[in-house]
């Protein structure tokens, strides 16, 4: 059932590590984020918040870093068909959704590898981070459906779009325009309210929300403002939901997309 | 059962172009077969579907003893493909690029199989280099090396030779015709170039128009249409020219205009084709040279591809 799997991920990853360019650069608005941007933001707005300002946008950077990279990677779909290694993986003995199965394994593996990055030098940077067992294990699952979803999203793009230029077009537009009004780097409740209730329909921002609530603890704010209810673990369970469907809708759709672009 | 069988084959895509219309062939076990055709004719498509990237619209396929629709793994488990484009993993050096293969197609002895394969390709030397650094004939060569890395009991190689100079190309034919014997490996290719099919093929089908319009050994197919070729350069008005030699009888085929030269095939001899020629008068009708030669699968596959009439024929014996 599986077989080709661990072949086919196995190559995408070799693939992308081939690459350090790209993933270094993936990473260097995290990374400036986080060593530099976050504490001078810190110093010079922390004043005004009851909060720990760094630590907030800090964790805040996995919603963008894991999104941008997935549309990133969506690249290397259109460069495998554009130049047939697409047709070469087809006509093997493995069954065909094993390909894109096994590119969303291999973005999910690197996903996980950045938040352990950020994580990491925010740690170092001075974050405050308060982990429990479970509720770490619900980020880790935000974090994972997010990448899975948004790498689904530049995977259905690229079984449409053939050109890399247009596609690339569309990696700032979907990797980092939601970030901007997920609650990544200021609360929500600063939105006009028109544009607040469409920030909270955002999976981004369930995501943002679920990270905060497991790798901070606390009050679980973002988590309040979308759902208004009293048990934290609901809440998070509930946006952890949003972001199921979401993946689940994305998957789906690049599955059908695959099947319909490779079949003649 | 034969590797390759092919019965009523029909594909028609969805915006109507019905690109293979009912083709029929078999393709026996050992064999390098060909499929000829201008553009156009279907032999992609049908190498499509014969790979499992095409979905037919009727009729069957079986390779290596599998239907490609009901089975398309097994029968993807006994088929390897070169492409006419050359599809290798840039990033990655020549061995890791078979090394990919191997584990897709679950290669036994893996390790043992890409050393043998590098060293038949002459690719030992440059296996760990990166095959953006290969030539095009040295990547075609990887190519074919890693499609028989899984003991594949067809090897589909579709314009294997395209874009290779006539050097390559002539090392590369050594190359395949080398490991089919080594390989024990039924060959089914596609190629413009026909005089290669004429030296490399078993049995040649010519497809024109989505059907098979001959099918046979190349000695087989020249013979159909006449082991001579007459060939004249004309000045001035053809017609003519054309007119006295349509009237030579049933032992010359339809003349073709192609420029200014008028050629047809004739099962006379050389010197019989001369002498009734020579009585036209030919200089009176503006004939400036005159050559008869030995008839070719090129000029079989022109004068085939290029006339309405005279295909029933060709076809005659076509599933012998």
């Amino acid at each position: 059932m599986t077989a080709g799997l661990g072949a086919l991920y196995r190559r995408r990853l070799a693939v992308a590590l081939n690459n350090p360019i790209a993933i270094t650069g993936q990473l260097l608005l995290p990374v400036l984020w986080v060593l530099v941007v976050g504490p001078a933001l810190a110093r010079a707005f922390g004043r005004f918040s009851h909060v720990d300002y760094f630590t907030y946008i800090a964790i805040g950077q996995i919603v963008f870093i894991i999104p941008f990279s997935a549309m990133f990677a969506g690249l290397v779909v259109i460069q495998d068909r554009n130049f047939g290694i697409l047709r070469e993986l087809l006509v093997a003995p493995i069954r065909r959704s094993m390909i894109p199965v096994a590119n969303i394994a291999t973005v999910l593996t690197i996903a996980m590898g950045q938040l352990a990055l950020i994580v990491a030098l925010s740690l170092i940077r001075g974050a405050h981070l308060h982990v429990a067992a479970g509720r770490l294990a619900l980020g880790l699952m935000a974090a994972a459906l997010l990448s899975i979803a948004t790498y689904a999203l530049a995977e259905l793009l690229a079984y449409r779009i053939t050109q890399p230029q247009i596609f690339g077009t569309l990696i700032p537009a979907i990797g980092a325009t939601p970030y901007a009004l997920c609650g990544a780097i200021y609360p929500l409740a600063t939105l006009p309210a028109g544009v607040r209730q469409f920030a909270y329909a955002l999976p981004w921002t369930h995501a943002v929300a679920v990270l905060r609530y497991g790798l901070m603890g606390g009050p679980a704010s973002g988590l309040h403002a979308i759902w208004h209810l009293h048990s934290n673990a609901e809440m998070a369970l509930l946006s952890l939901g949003v972001l199921a469907a979401f993946a689940a809708l994305t998957v789906g759709s690049a599955l059908r997309a695959f099947e319909r672009a490779t079949v003649a | 059962m034969d590797p390759v069988v092919v019965r009523a084959l029909t594909k028609t895509y969805p915006s109507g172009v019905e690109a293979v219309r009912g083709i029929s062939f078999d393709v026996r076990s050992g064999e390098v077969f060909g499929l000829l055709g201008p553009n156009g004719a279907g032999k992609t498509t049908t190498l499509g579907v014969l790979t499992t990237l095409v979905k037919p619209s009727g009729g069957t396929a079986m390779v290596g003893g599998h239907s490609v629709v009901a089975d398309p793994l097994a029968a993807r488990g006994s088929i390897g493909v070169v492409f006419q484009d050359s599809v290798l993993d840039n990033e990655f050096s020549g061995e890791a690029n078979l090394r990919l293969h191997a584990r897709l197609w679950r290669v036994p002895d893996a390790d043992a199989r890409i050393a043998a394969l590098l060293e038949a390709v002459g690719l030992a030397e440059r296996a760990s280099d990166s095959v953006r650094t290969y030539s095009g004939g040295m990547r075609r060569r990887l190519e074919i090396a890693r499609a028989l890395l899984g003991r594949p009991s067809v090897l589909f190689l579709d314009e294997p030779t395209l874009g290779l100079d006539p050097i390559m190309r002539q090392e590369l034919w050594h190359t395949v015709s080398m490991l089919r014997e080594r390989e024990q490996v039924t060959v089914l290719l596609s190629t413009h170039y026909l005089e290669e099919a004429q030296n490399v093929c078993d049995r040649v089908a010519i497809i024109d128009q989505g059907k098979i319009i001959a099918l046979g050994t190349p000695a087989q197919l020249i013979d159909r249409v006449g082991r001579e070729m007459l060939e004249l350069r004309v000045e001035g008005d053809p017609n003519e020219l054309l007119g006295a030699l349509r009237e030579l009888g049933p032992t010359v085929g339809e003349p073709l205009l192609a420029a200014a030269t008028v050629s047809l095939a004739s099962s006379d001899s050389p010197e019989e084709l001369s002498t009734r020629v020579t009585s036209l008068e030919p200089s009176r009708l503006g004939v400036r040279t005159m050559t008869v030669r030995p008839t070719t699968l090129s000029d079989v596959f022109l004068i085939l591809t290029s006339h309405g009439t005279g295909r029933e024929a060709a076809v005659a014996g076509a599933s012998s």
